[in-house]
């Protein structure tokens, strides 16, 4: 598979509560290899039977951080709310994709220097605009509640770098694939995979916690972004881009999974760092865990700098490191090992 | 004219690298004025009118935009820059850069969840920024990049609503109306300078003027409008979509009062939209340009642009048309006039 190609369609599509083009770019891709189901409002669950009754699920998130429209004037401004965390420093004569119906590009405002106060003035993104340039006509187009994104399309740097928007978790969405992708050419797996492309991660991990519940798996690896390595962040708290995926080590996660993971790796040669953490993860793995009476819940994540900006950069090395450590863990599933 | 002012927007020519929007513009004008290439990069045109004009009239647009040059190269393949002209911090964080002849970068900014309550509310300092090319060590980034080379937004133009978006729109709708007065009949013979340098003091305008050794010059600019929302209507400088704005004194220069009641007049006779810059702020090659030699009575026409130096400047085409309108007839009236009214 061209996992540059996929991770650039993946990333170029926009995904957030009611917005589905990511979701649909990932549906095409998995019903190659899957049988897929859409679920819900932004879900998506790709299931490959296994030749056992053991299921393992697989999660990474399809939706992005993104914005909601609370208001629009006479003269084509528009007023937002955050969904997800989002740096209003960064915001700025940054333009957006207003999915409105028809859907518009946006810029927002950048007070002039000769308006602020204090040069460090830090508005509150609810307290900044967006031009439409849509003037009176932008009531009409643009309605409160609409989404908004940010409008930006993927690009390489060099040493197989890849810099965009919504590579959290755009990256794991493409790793699963490549996993399914894996999958395909070994035939039938040992035991089910379902993978869940969840939804409303950025708001605390609302999709996965329902989906976990409807799936009702028998353990589960879940696959995200995590700080890569930058200048200003003390290094014990990143991973390092091109290390490999970073494994999650957490009172939360099952140690169970998180050994036979990297003792994997280390036999088959597929590069890979610690991530140790004192509990929750901040990923999907802290409510996948608790679904129903307990699922033992792996993590392995992406190295990822900028996160939750429009210059998000992962290394394509890293994604292949956690797809080839996932379908590794399948494939050596053997029933006895789990009874 | 707006297909050339999208192509030129596009191109990269941060001040002393104007050679691509140079070369542009050599192309589409060369075969209907004289012109010629001074030392500084400057493009000096004659347009034989179909009369000579009693006032030597030099006419300007700028050709470069703000932008940022690479100072040094940090050993783990990081690149430090200082910004070429006024860059606002707020509009370089996260944004996407593209260095020399084409390597992609990405001004870094740390992840939300690391930075602490107190640090969202002040912007960092423009020296802690960096550029991300992807490189792994300095050796690797040299590879690619040199010190010294410059870098602009990665920022497309397109139509935004009614509008259109795009960087450097400051000046490139100057060029872009200069281009076209050059290219078609004029009545009176006139000079036209595309400048270099304007960004980082009004420096090839200073040179070319001195060459052209101009009675009176005519100023094509872009200019910042601050009609967003939540300003009040005193503080908006000017107005999109209002048309041509036109300086009576701005940061380098205190205008001709009877050329700028001229444009007003003109351009009310013509219908043509106009509106005072209300605010005395910024400056432009008019600073150059009026205090070349022993004087030069001197006019500036420019397009309002909100964001300006910006990735996402925001601007009219109507008022790019206007801007030309305008910028034909005061060609005509001050070429015909002999004395100052």
């Amino acid at each position: 598979m061209n996992l540059k190609k996929l991770i650039f369609k993946l990333s170029e599509a926009d995904g957030m509560g009611g917005v589905k083009d990511a979701l649909k770019v990932a549906e095409q891709y998995l019903s190659r290899y899957a049988t897929v189901e859409i679920m819900g409002e932004g879900t998506l669950i790709g299931v490959i039977k296994g030749k056992s009754n053991h299921t393992i699920m697989l999660d990474a998130h399809i939706d992005e951080v993104g914005m909601m429209v609370t208001s629009v004037d006479e003269r084509g401004f528009v007023k937002v709310s955050a969904a997800g965390g989002i740096d209003s420093r960064i915001l700025a004569a940054m333009p957006v994709h207003i999915h409105s119906v028809p859907p518009v590009i946006g810029a927002f405002c950048s007070t002039p220097p000769h308006l602020r106060k204090d040069d460090d003035d830090v508005c509150k993104i609810t307290e900044m605009y967006i031009d439409t340039g849509l003037g009176e006509k932008g009531i009409d187009i643009v309605s409160v509640g609409d989404r908004v994104t940010f409008l930006q399309s993927p690009k390489e740097l060099m040493c197989g770098r890849i810099t965009g928007k919504s590579l959290d978790d755009r990256a794991g969405v493409a790793a699963l694939i490549e996993v399914a992708h894996q999958i395909n050419d070994n035939c039938v797996p040992p035991c089910n995979v379902a993978i869940l492309l969840s939804d409303q991660e950025e708001l605390g991990c609302r999709g996965a916690k329902v989906s976990a519940f409807s799936v009702d798996p028998d353990e589960a690896i879940a696959v995200d972004v995590s700080f890569g390595d930058m200048p200003d962040i003390p290094s014990n708290k990143t991973g390092k881009l091109d290390g490999g995926a970073m494994l999650g080590i957490s009172p939360v996660l099952s140690q169970e999974i998180s050994d036979k993971l990297a003792r994997l790796a280390t036999e088959k040669k597929i590069p890979f760092q610690y991530e140790v953490m004192g509990g929750h993860t901040s990923t999907n793995a802290d409510v996948i865990s608790v679904a129903k009476c307990g699922v033992p819940c792996g993590l392995l994540s992406i190295p990822l700098r900028n996160m939750h900006t429009p210059v998000e950069v992962i290394s394509i090395a890293d994604v292949q490191s956690v797809a080839n450590i996932i379908t590794a863990y399948i494939m050596a599933f053997d029933g006895e090992e789990q009874a | 004219m707006i297909e050339n002012l999208k192509e030129l927007c596009n191109l990269p020519g941060v001040s002393g690298n104007e050679h691509k929007v140079r070369e542009y513009i050599l192309n589409k004008v060369s075969s209907h004025v004289d012109c010629s290439v001074d030392a500084m990069g400057n493009i000096i045109c004659f347009k034989k009118g179909k009369m000579p004009s009693n006032q030597k009239l030099m006419v300007d647009a700028h050709m470069d935009e703000v932008g940022l040059i690479i100072t040094s190269v940090t050993d783990e393949g990081y690149l430090k820059f200082a910004t070429v002209g006024g860059i606002e911090t707020a509009v370089l964080m996260t944004r996407r850069v593209i260095i020399g002849e084409g390597e992609m970068g990405v001004i870094s900014c740390k992840p939300y969840h690391l930075v602490e309550a107190d640090e969202r509310k002040k912007m960092p300092e423009k020296d802690s920024l960096f550029i991300d090319i992807g490189a792994k060590s300095r050796d690797q980034a040299l590879e690619k990049v040199k010190l010294g080379d410059v870098a602009v937004f990665d920022s497309e133009y397109m139509p935004l609503g009614e509008l259109i978006k795009a960087k450097a729109i400051d000046d490139r709708a100057g060029c872009a109306i200069l281009i076209k007065l050059l290219c078609e009949d004029s009545e009176y013979d006139f000079y036209a300078t595309f400048s270099v340098q304007e960004e980082v003091g009004l420096r090839g305008a200073k040179a070319a003027a001195f060459t052209v050794n101009p009675d009176s010059a005519i100023v094509l600019e872009s200019t910042t409008a601050a009609d967003i929302a939540g300003v009040s209507d005193d503080r908006m400088v000017c107005k999109v979509g209002c048309g041509v704005a036109v300086s009576f004194m701005d940061g380098a220069t205190l205008y001709d009062k009877g050329y700028y009641d001229l444009a007003i007049q003109v351009a009310e006779k013509l219908q043509i939209p106009c509106q005072s810059k209300a605010a005395v702020t910024g400056g432009n090659n008019a600073g150059a340009i009026n205090s070349s030699r022993g004087g030069v009575r001197t006019v500036s026409l420019s397009v309002p642009c909100r964001y300006i130096h910006s990735p996402s400047c925001v601007a009219s085409v109507e008022d790019v048309n206007s801007v030309y309108l305008l910028a034909k007839a005061m060609i005509a009236k001050i070429c015909e006039q002999t004395a100052r009214p």
